[in-house]
């Protein structure tokens, strides 16, 4: 084990070489949530809809998705469809991370759609809205609610699965620790370093999840 | 409810029994071992057996044949460990990582092509050389970068950990690491990168398989590689060298040499 004085040491020294790792990991972590969300909202209303079909090609995304890991998901994107499409190393990843979180936030917003009263879909009609309506100004902003804390925590996973894009030679946080202790022969120091970056930032964003929470709390009686 | 309970549960119960079995399995396979030890040595961390390291994806210096370990690499540790009375078992492990377990003591030694440096004997203790080599660029066919002052402005691709990559950060900051220097000249033909730098025995063969790759420009400075073993196991050390010394004389070291590569690559080319 490394001592706590050398680990800082280390920690202070190796500290410029972070910053550019750190925001890619930032990046794709941000991209592959946005673009998972949009996947997942998407997914989910297909699964919540009466079109059979639509519920199909939904059950067979997650099934597969859920199904395979994500490492193999990466690789099939970076190096089997480089002939159909070259989505690029960043594309490559944040998709296939994108792709995976967004089986998992299908079924959060599904889970928080059902969760939503049935007699909220019924007083929408009785008004005279039409159900996509109803879906759309009733039930999907009290669902978005409730899929808050769910989705902080896929949130979390998609950061730290972030680090598989090591593998197909993106320069993130994961892949710069093991470039340090490559370079050093010190493996221990430099993984007990990027663990406490991913340690800080899942800290930080687990704050800015828990302020939402009880900020869009604030409305609930 | 209660059924689908029931069956879970059955479930994880057949699966901890599985766990705890293999558990068993190999706690005896250990303790097989142990008594096989007459020779009373703590030469080798399991005594008995000679654990050495290879990446595993360096072909034709360790690789996987139809589910196999070979290799060049592997079969000199095997021979090693045949003519010390050893049983050998060749473990992987990405390149990157080889030298750290040699040095923890998680293998006796490195059969993993690497080449000697300053910076590795200050870890670890190489023994004789055992192969001369170096490195090469390679481009796909319309590449035209021929030599290392060429690199800057280009993306290079390298194996994590080797001396190609240390020699490539010299020139350029635009560098691509893969765990396997084959995995980085395929993401070279698919046009993902502009250059490898990788031993170019290795660069040949995977040429040879069909990749759609050329060698560009002159080798690279050859340089010795080395077996790896952890400082102060001189006893370790010295065995290895003597077999080294006795492969050469009775003609072994050849047959295998020329087996991978139709000649001595001992000695220049």
């Amino acid at each position: 084990m490394p001592s706590i004085s050398h680990l800082t040491e280390e920690f202070f020294r190796t500290l410029p070489f972070f910053w550019k790792p750190l925001l890619l990991t930032f990046e794709l972590t941000v991209a592959s949530v946005i673009v998972g969300s949009i996947i997942g909202l998407f997914v989910a209303l297909l699964k919540v809809s009466k079109f059979k079909l639509g519920q199909i090609i939904a059950n067979v995304y997650i099934m597969v998705i859920r199904g395979t890991p994500l490492i193999v998901q990466i690789f099939v994107l970076y190096f089997g469809f480089y002939k159909m499409i070259d989505l690029g190393q960043f594309w490559s990843a944040a998709l296939a991370l994108a792709i995976h979180s967004g089986a998992y936030i299908a079924e959060i917003f599904r889970g928080s759609i059902q969760s939503i009263d049935k007699g909220q879909m019924e007083a929408g009609l009785s008004l005279g809205m039409s159900s996509s309506q109803t879906m759309r100004r009733i039930i999907l902003p009290q669902a978005m609610k409730r899929s808050i804390p769910p989705l902080g925590n896929q949130f979390i996973l998609s950061l730290k699965e972030s680090s598989l894009a090591a593998f197909i030679a993106m320069d993130e946080l994961f892949s710069l620790a093991r470039r340090l202790s490559a370079e050093t022969f010190d493996e221990m120091t430099y993984f007990l370093i990027v663990a406490l970056y991913y340690l800080v930032i899942v800290m930080i964003f687990t704050y800015v999840v828990h302020r939402m929470e009880k900020r869009l709390a604030k409305g609930d009686v | 409810m209660k059924k689908s309970l029931k069956a879970v549960a059955g479930v994880l119960f057949s699966l901890s029994l599985l766990v705890a079995g293999c558990g068993q399995e190999a706690s005896t396979g250990n303790t097989g071992g142990q008594g096989s030890a007459t020779a009373g040595s703590s030469m080798t961390k399991e005594a008995g057996v000679f654990t050495f390291a290879a990446s595993g994806e360096y072909q034709p210096f360790s690789y996987f044949k139809d589910g196999q370990l070979t290799g060049f690499d592997i079969e000199i540790g095997n021979e090693i460990a045949k003519r010390l009375n050893l049983t050998p078992k060749a473990v992987t492990s990405p390149f990157s990582g080889i030298i750290a377990g040699v040095k923890e003591g998680r293998y006796d030694a490195a059969i993993a092509s690497h080449a000697i440096t300053e910076e590795r004997k200050q870890q670890i203790d190489f023994a004789d050389p055992y192969y001369l080599s170096g490195g090469q660029l390679f481009t796909r066919p319309d590449g035209t970068t021929s030599t290392l002052e060429e690199l800057k402005g280009k993306e290079v691709a390298v194996a994590l950990g080797t001396t190609h990559e240390k020699m490539a950060r010299e020139y350029t900051d635009n560098i691509k690491t893969y765990d396997s220097d084959v995995t980085a000249l395929r993401a070279l033909e698919q046009g993902k990168h502009d250059v490898v730098i990788t031993d170019s025995v290795v660069g040949e063969i995977a040429i040879g398989q069909g990749l759609k790759i050329k060698k560009s420009g002159a080798p690279l400075s050859e340089v010795q590689h080395g077996i790896a073993v952890r400082k102060g196991n001189t006893e370790l050390l010295n065995k290895i060298n003597e077999v080294l010394k006795q492969m050469h004389e009775d003609g072994t070291y050849k047959q295998l040499s020329e087996k991978y590569f139709q000649r001595d690559i001992s000695k220049n080319e």
